[in-house]
């Protein structure tokens, strides 16, 4: 046990070390962009930061923490030792390879491309093998998680698959078919003319791969979330869940309906016809089911928890939740951030909506609130909850953390809401600096001071969130031995085998994928379009 | 027997239903999105069913929802280089020895062997993008630029060479940086790394630095005669040279005061960027 402990903290370091850094450059960004810092640093310079940002926070950050996570409940959920642990570490140190090739390569200023690409940009392929890296080791930490599901079904034949392993390893799936895109665009497009055998890309081509990815990468990373949400949210605030069904139901329409929507993202592109765009925009309106569900599961469990605890009527159990404890904090925090987040989504998904907000700072609001602040949020949750099991040692005190918790909620939303009005008045994104002689920018600069308040609060709290977990590494209380994962009021005894496995779904995504993606993909086969010259940034 | 059964008879409404649920969904969204939105909106534009179904699937160019306006103005390029991949390849395929022959044979008098030109209103080639000296020599050959010596050389050279005289230069190293550089004004420092958004001046180092986010015929600017640049600049704001695609350096350079010129001038005329 000992030594899957250490693979655990090995990977969640990695990714909070990362993320600290990933944070002071984020404040660093605002800074120059405000009219406080304004003509600080040159446009190369901020290019090559938020290519570091956007790397660290999408890559390491999400998917280091993942697999550390996803170790830890492989073990403690099934409460069995972890099969293959010399492949887990070989995929540690295969990442961590990776990573700093893919790092370095940036901080030289050969890879200044943003985390998504953006070809026909190329950047050297030293950054492309980087990321290669990484994903082969996720590769390795997905097929360690079906293995070891698919032996804890050996050994429990007919016995439902604890929700917390049955929603990881529904994550693993997803992961496994998220990545194909990018595989594909890296192999097929962007590695070629990175290593100099082509001088060409067609860039309606890569972009298409891409969107295959980056939707779903999104719920790759908001998963550990809902993980929480579901499993440990209920139990830390003395409840039980309301639905294990409801659960794995609610994972299982992620993976079926986090694939087949990448085109929402190309909406003002010219490569694809309005039919498929239309196709894809009605699939995605279904991803908010599984959103709905978890929006009715959860505050019931908690209702469950609250009247326990003595509430009584209509608002009476939620003020009579645990709120100092801080996974029932995070996760009030995490569904307020959720609403916000989740409605300028449903404005991004809308045709005629998103051409509003398009390439501007409402898009980039939208996925701070989301990714920064719904999930991320829910991993310092997370850890607090399982670095007490990691090191046999607990908290000392409570305050800071529940301090770090709203430093980050505050931070959070002082910086995206401006950042989402700003948005609508035509802020547009990926600029390095603003001419705040013009009177129009002028007017939008007391609100960009407003966002770069936010953005210190949020090194602020990331500083603390680290500073919080080193100091429980020294902490004297041993910590005392309490079950992890919550009861569902009804414990299913058996499960529907589509519920307690992959193999329907999995054939589900298939033929949704083709339909949703053959026609977009194949036209670049059958009538290739006009390629465009590499840019090479070395 | 039917305890064993009794587990299939559950299951399998839970492989149906959301099976039809799912293909329901997506098959529903085909139909809207391919067949009923693309006839209505041609219906109300004019516009065939056939003909609306193809341009949804982005088939046939245009919009289902709107007739197609196609624009008949005959193009007046104003150089003839266009960057195809055919015309990589030749660039890819360029070889730096052929061109060396051809270099001592004719560009060695003013330009120098190693591309360090012999008078300061003869452009430094040394370490030059290659692509920047093709697109210039293959401007000179077709007309598009016009000089009283290049004109009538480079009319007597084909592509291929033009792409390995490219290659050559393109190849020697760029001397030593010159301290000079570290005395630039902040303005022009500012004007290079920063632009004027004021008057829409974009920074220089968007485009004439290696690796920077221009067209990728950009020349780079650092160890350039500080002579030349100074006379191709003005002679950008005079339109006399006009060969930049888009107009782009005439727009940028009428922007500019002489001091300004000259600033920049001096500012590339050897370098550190």
């Amino acid at each position: 046990m000992r030594n899957t402990e250490r693979l655990c903290l090995a990977h969640l370091w990695l990714a909070f070390v990362a993320f600290v850094g990933a944070a002071a450059l984020g404040a660093w960004q605002m800074w120059v962009r405000s009219p406080l810092g304004a003509h600080t640093g040159t446009p190369g310079e901020y290019y090559m930061s938020v290519t570091a940002h956007g790397v660290t926070m999408a890559y390491v950050l999400s998917t280091f923490f993942i697999m550390g996570f996803g170790y830890f409940v492989a073990v403690t959920a099934l409460n069995r030792p972890l099969p293959g642990k010399g492949w887990a570490w070989a995929g540690f140190v295969v990442g961590v390879i990776g990573v700093l090739m893919a790092l370095v390569t940036i901080a030289l200023g050969k890879a200044s491309v943003l985390y998504t690409f953006y070809p026909p940009l190329i950047a050297s392929p030293w950054f492309y093998l980087g990321l290669v890296l990484v994903v082969l080791a996720s590769w390795v930490w997905c097929v360690l998680m079906l293995v070891s599901m698919a032996g804890w079904k050996r050994e429990n034949p007919g016995r439902p698959v604890p929700l917390a392993m049955f929603a990881t390893v529904a994550n693993a799936v997803m992961w496994l078919w998220t990545t194909v895109g990018l595989a594909a665009e890296l192999f097929y497009q962007v590695l070629p003319a990175a290593l100099g055998f082509v001088q060409t890309v067609d860039v309606g081509l890569s972009r298409t791969l891409f969107s295959w990815t980056l939707h779903a990468i999104v719920y790759f990373w908001l998963m550990p979330a809902y993980i929480a949400f579901y499993t440990m949210v209920p139990r830390a605030a003395g409840g039980r869940l309301y639905s294990d069904t409801m659960g794995r139901l609610t994972f299982i329409l992620f993976l079926i309906y986090s694939l087949p929507v990448g085109l929402h993202h190309l909406l003002m592109d010219p490569e694809h016809g309005n039919s498929f765009k239309f196709i894809q925009v009605l699939l995605t309106a279904f991803v908010t089911a599984p959103t709905v569900l978890t929006i009715f599961t959860i505050p019931a469990s908690l209702e469950i928890a609250g009247r326990l605890r003595g509430g009584r009527g209509v608002f009476g159990w939620i003020v009579a939740l645990p709120w100092d404890r801080p996974m029932v904090l995070a996760a009030g925090l995490s569904f307020v951030m959720l609403g916000f987040g989740g409605l300028g989504g449903l404005i991004n998904m809308a045709y005629g909506m998103n051409a509003m907000i398009h390439n501007t700072a409402w898009v980039t609001a939208h996925f701070h609130l989301i990714y920064g602040g719904t999930s991320v949020i829910m991993y310092f949750a997370i850890a607090y909850e399982i670095w007490p099991r990691l090191t046999g040692r607990q908290h000392q005190s409570l305050a800071p953390l529940r301090w770090q918790l709203w430093l980050w909620f505050v931070g959070m939303t002082v910086m995206t809401l401006p950042w989402h009005w700003l948005g609508l008045q035509g802020q547009w994104r990926r600029v390095a600096n603003f001419d705040y002689d013009n009177p129009i920018i002028a007017s939008w600069g007391p609100l960009v001071i407003v966002s770069l308040g936010g953005g210190l609060l949020l090194l602020a709290s990331a500083l603390l969130f680290v500073r919080n977990l080193a100091v429980l590494h020294r902490s004297v209380l041993p910590a005392p031995a309490r079950a992890l994962y919550a009861l569902a009021v009804d414990p299913p005894q058996r499960v529907p085998a589509a519920l307690n496995g992959f193999g329907l779904w999995n054939v589900l995504v298939l033929v949704v994928m083709l339909l949703a993606y053959g026609f977009p993909i194949a036209q670049f086969v059958v009538a290739p379009s006009p390629t465009a010259i590499v840019h090479r940034t070395e | 027997m039917p305890e064993p059964s009794q587990p299939r008879v559950v299951d399998r409404p839970w492989r149906i239903w959301p099976s039809v649920a799912v293909m329901a969904i997506v098959l529903s969204g085909a139909l809207l999105g391919i067949l009923i939105i693309p006839v209505v909106q041609g219906a109300s534009a004019g516009i065939d069913a056939y003909t609306a179904i193809c341009r949804a699937l982005g088939i046939l160019p245009g919009s289902p929802a709107s007739p197609q306006i196609l624009n008949r103005n005959p193009p007046t390029p104003v150089s003839q280089v266009a960057w195809t991949p055919s015309v990589l390849q030749i660039l890819a395929e360029a070889k730096p020895e052929r061109g060396r022959a051809k270099v001592q044979e004719v560009c060695t008098a003013c330009h120098g062997e190693q591309g360090v030109s012999v008078s300061p209103e003869f452009p430094n080639l040394a370490g030059q993008s290659g692509t920047a000296i093709y697109k210039q020599l293959n401007d000179y050959h077709t007309g598009s630029r016009t000089n009283q010596f290049m004109t009538d050389i480079a009319k007597a050279l084909d592509e291929t060479i033009i792409a390995d005289v490219a290659a050559y230069y393109a190849g020697q190293p760029m001397r030593n940086p010159n301290p000079y550089t570290l005395g630039a004004p902040d303005t022009i420092v500012q004007l290079v790394e920063l632009g004027d958004p004021n008057r829409n001046i974009p920074p220089c180092a968007a485009c004439h630095r290696h690796g920077a986010g221009g067209p990728i015929d950009a020349p780079v600017l650092s160890e350039q005669r500080q002579e030349y640049l100074t006379s191709q600049l003005k002679m950008f704001a005079s339109g006399q040279r006009r060969n930049d695609v888009y107009g782009r350096m005439r727009a940028i350079a009428a922007k500019l005061t002489d001091s300004e010129i000259d600033g920049l001038a001096a500012y590339y005329r050897a370098g550190l960027r």
